[in-house]
């Protein structure tokens, strides 16, 4: 049994979150800082002819354009190999693709200068394109082309009918699987482009050290890539940039890469030798700077009279916007997800990312998994509809689960799964929302109608494998014993809120046999950690989990040493090591000598004084495997049939987590999960003028979020988690934060039919859809 | 222009502009950075402040209109035995994840708890007006209820 792990600790950082006190980079400040202001282009798709600076400068104000900036094409996000890597952004453009691209910077003494001297500069456009925001529009050959060549890690090359990147992946003999076929199923699904929302809007403080070094504090879900491409794009040491780690006010995935505004404040900083501080108004964060991936997606799948799954084709095209950040892996993915949720006898798939004239898509909670579990989850309800067999049985026969291949992050990263809750969660899940006594949605009548519906998926913890493969997926974890025993542990990696970081502390605890808070987490840099990817892929827990645990067992190893040196033990491995709870400290002892017995806090002092060295281990790590957390949802929502409006009625969700560190964050994750999912479900949406202009929701007045009114209560949300242990995770646990939105959609959308008998191809599902749904049905 | 006013119990100047917001003028000027910036328009309550004693969001207040009145910031809620209550059962129940707009529901929890507000459904009014996007508000309503039963009538 454990110690810590599966218990209930306040988290470390909790009362200074809740007080305020917690410093984001929003609240970063330096002493003669200038604050920063960005020239968005007005116009979607036009080209720069001469920017004049000197209003601006008259008042004051540092300027950079694009002539200032290294000419040097990027990706903002280095998760791929180099040569994977698709380059076609610059700090700052005299081709602005997008409306808002970022064109030129301000910095002054005082935000109101600085405002001023945006609002003095004189930029002239040599020409204004009509801009692009069809995809398919984009791919047709007399289209104008939006980048015509960009650079695959060092070479150019050339971009053909506005397709970023395109990938085309079959397997077995899919003819004959759709021939012996007695049911074939083919649907068109469009994911709309939904903006993350996270609290804390973007920005960016850099100052320069004395010695030269460049210091930055800014919102990233990875310092050590922001260093890295901070380095490679202004040509600066890599050991000259200190990235510190901040309080990040939500990912979601909308700082997965680096943010434009840290390149720019980086510039601005370099040009004027001054500190600056770049942060965006809500505004210029939800219409300039992110949005998701948006999907048109068309999935045909088969299956036998006896209920088994024959073939799944899944033609998959993903308007990217103006720049590619993850164009090409996300097609990788998108394939990985589909192929891991069923076994199709035989599978055929056609990837393809498109250019548009629009704010450039990164990843949101799920990258895909969301709309591609909703797509597969929507085409299995209907086949075992059709099948006339139950769907929840139609699952179990077909998933894929222990023993078999999973590939969720892509063709080159496979392993074998090795954990699989799915039977017991589904077994739970359906008896608690009453699965069995589910109608038909022809019996429903009335104003109000309530339908349950189901959807089942997963998400990789992380991205490791036994192979190197095309993705970059290595964490690193420092953990020290100071004089007094005390535990300072050093990590690069980024908590989102999750909690990651207090799984951390207790996996060390766990490990050493010590009290979680004795184990304290520094807030560092890039300077003082060891290289982490990025919090991503749900695998802070079990990647970084894991690196934590090897550094403390390196620690617990020299301990153990040093301890069996005063204690005159034959030898380290002749000790045991225990939590005593009255000492609050690990003890060690020579089992049947109790004489022979000493804590932790003892050794470390008696190492001090006899002059035997720090107690300490640096790990570098990657997993070898990246198993699947598995989530099932079971949702009843309620439909007004007279407003189209849906409500959420009760939701149980099941997830298969191996080991459960922190029950009560990790049911704050699922219950976030349904949250973003619900939201995705019903209202998110950025749509767009035919100039290129959002059409509309400029702040969130507009852009509407549910509220504590329109989620479920605590008593209508019950949470249920597998009894599995993964054995590659850090005492058995597996990831969980994107498991627990990717079923969300589908198993709203198949309860809004099963109340509705209505089923929805779209997201979001806004009342007026449903609305014009149901009028056209009577 | 000057403006006097009680923060947080003290008395304070400060000079405005007649376009300043009290949000900017609490983190800007005076370097209250519990108060957070979400969207400047009202909606998100990230940069909720008790306005003599109501919660309102400061980035719809102009700072100039502040002037006599007493402003109370969460960073000092935190510290009351109130307070502490809210954040404690926040804390124990999970309800804190990336933080940002946790400093507005412990504003707009106590001016509940303040008002003699004792019934979970009406604080889950009340906080209708400060948008989460990590917890979906399960573990919120939570604590809110351990928060009850500690302060009891």
């Amino acid at each position: 049994m454990f110690n810590f792990i599966g218990r209930s600790f306040p988290r470390h950082d909790g009362f200074a979150k809740a007080s305020g006190l917690a410093e984001f980079t929003f609240d970063v400040e330096v002493p003669g800082m200038l604050y920063g202001r960005i020239f968005k282009s007005p116009h979607a798709f036009a080209r720069v002819g001469r920017v004049d600076a000197s209003g601006a400068e008259a008042l004051g104000a540092v300027v950079l354009t694009p002539d200032d900036v290294p000419d040097r094409l990027f990706n903002p996000r280095l998760i791929s190999i180099e040569e994977d890597t698709f380059k076609d952004w610059r700090v700052l453009t005299k081709v602005p693709r997008y409306f808002g691209e970022p064109i030129a910077a301000v910095a002054a003494p005082t935000e109101d200068t600085a405002q001023r001297a945006l609002e003095a500069l004189r930029v002239d456009f040599e020409e204004v394109y009509d801009p692009v925001l069809d995809p398919f529009k984009a791919m047709s050959p007399s289209t104008r082309p939006i980048h015509e060549r960009v650079m695959r890690g060092g070479r150019w090359i050339e971009v053909k009918n506005n397709i970023a990147a395109e990938l085309r992946y079959s397997e077995g003999d899919l003819d004959s699987e759709e021939k012996r076929s007695s049911v074939v199923i083919e649907r068109k699904f469009h994911a709309s482009r939904r903006y993350h929302t996270q609290l804390e809007p973007k920005g960016a403080v850099c100052k320069l050290e004395p010695d030269g070094t460049l210091v930055v504090w800014t919102t990233t879900q990875t310092i050590h890539n922001t260093k890295i491409l901070i380095s490679q794009v202004y040509g600066i040491p890599m050991n000259r940039v200190d990235v510190r780690k901040v309080l990040l006010g939500g990912g979601f995935g909308s700082s997965i890469h680096t943010n434009l505004v840290t390149l720019i404040a980086v510039g601005l900083c370099l040009k004027s030798r001054k500190p600056v501080k770049l942060v965006l108004t809500r505004e210029e964060d939800m219409v300039h700077d992110h949005v998701s991936f948006e999907f048109y997606m068309k999935v045909r799948a088969g299956a036998t009279r006896d209920g088994s799954i024959t073939f799944g084709e899944l033609d998959n095209l993903i308007d990217v916007g103006a720049h590619q950040i993850q164009a090409y892996p996300i097609l990788g993915t998108s394939l990985g997800w589909f192929v891991s949720l069923y076994k199709w006898r035989a599978v055929k798939y056609h990837g393809r990312s498109v250019y548009t004239n629009k704010v450039p898509s990164c990843a949101i909670r799920g990258y895909g998994a969301p709309e591609i579990t909703w797509a597969v989850e929507t085409v299995v309800d209907e086949l075992a509809e059709e099948l006339k067999i139950d769907p929840l049985e139609f699952r179990l026969a077909n998933y894929r689960g222990r023993g078999e291949i999973f590939w969720g992050q892509g063709p080159t990263v496979k392993s074998i799964i090795r954990s699989d809750g799915v039977p017991e969660l589904i077994a739970k899940g359906s008896e608690i929302i009453g699965w069995k006594r589910r109608e038909s949605p022809r019996v429903k009548t009335g104003r109000f109608r309530r339908g349950v519906g189901v959807g089942r998926g997963f998400h990789t913890s992380g991205a490791g494998g036994p192979l190197s493969g095309a993705i970059i997926d290595y964490t690193g974890a420092v953990v020290k014993v100071n004089e007094d025993g005390s535990i300072d542990y050093i990590t690069a990696l980024q908590d989102h809120g999750g909690g990651t970081l207090d799984a951390h502390i207790k996996i060390i605890a766990e490990e050493l046999k010590i009290p979680p808070g004795k184990v304290r987490v520094v807030w560092s840099g890039t300077s003082t950690t060891v290289y982490d990817v990025c919090t991503h892929a749900s695998r802070g827990v079990f990647t970084g989990g894991e690196a934590a645990r090897r550094a403390a067992l390196e620690v617990k190893k020299k301990v153990l040493e040093y301890a069996s040196r005063i204690l005159d033990s034959v030898s380290p491995e002749a000790l045991r090591i225990e939590y005593d709870r009255e000492l609050s400290d690990a003890v060690i002892f020579v089992e049947g000598a109790p004489e022979k017995r000493i804590t932790l806090s003892e050794v470390a002092r008696v190492a001090w004084q006899r002059n035997w060295g720090s107690i300490s281990a640096s790990v570098s790590y990657r997993a070898t495997v990246a198993p699947p957390s598995f989530t099932v949802y079971f949702v009843e929502v309620e439909v007004d049939m007279e407003t189209g409006v849906i409500k959420p009625i009760r939701v149980v969700a099941g997830a298969d987590i191996g080991t459960v560190i922190s029950p009560e964050l990790a049911a704050g994750q699922i219950h976030g999960g349904f949250a973003i999912g619900w939201s995705w479900t019903v209202g998110d949406e950025v749509s767009y003028l035919e100039n290129g202009v959002p059409a509309h929701r400029m702040s969130l007045t507009d852009y509407k979020l549910p509220t504590s009114m329109d989620l479920p209560s605590d008593e209508d949300f019950i949470v249920l988690f597998a009894s599995t242990y993964e054995p590659f995770g850090p005492f058995g646990a597996k990831g969980l934060g994107e498991a627990a939105s990717n079923p969300v959609i589908a198993a709203v959308a198949n309860a809004i039919y099963n109340a509705t008998g209505i089923r929805f191809y779209e997201i979001p599902m806004t009342p007026e859809k449903i609305l014009k749904a149901i009028k056209e049905g009577e | 222009m000057k403006i006097k006013f009680k923060l947080n119990g003290v008395f304070t100047e400060v000079y405005v502009e007649p376009h300043e917001t009290l949000l900017n003028v609490l983190r800007d000027r005076l370097k209250v950075r519990s108060v957070k910036y979400g969207c400047g328009v009202g909606e998100c309550g990230s940069c909720t402040v008790l306005l003599d004693g109501e919660p309102v969001p400061s980035c719809l207040v102009v700072a100039a209109k502040v002037d006599g009145s007493e402003v109370t910031t969460p960073d000092h809620i935190a510290q009351t035995e109130l307070g502490k209550v809210i954040v404690d059962s926040m804390l124990e129940e999970g309800a804190i994840q990336c933080g940002y707009c946790t400093p507005g529901f412990l504003v707009t929890i106590y001016a509940a708890l303040a008002r003699g507000v004792r019934n979970v459904d009406e604080i889950r009014k009340a906080i209708a007006g400060n948008i989460c996007r990590c917890t979906g508000y399960v573990n919120i309503l939570k604590a809110v209820k351990k928060i009850l039963e500690r302060v009891g009538s």
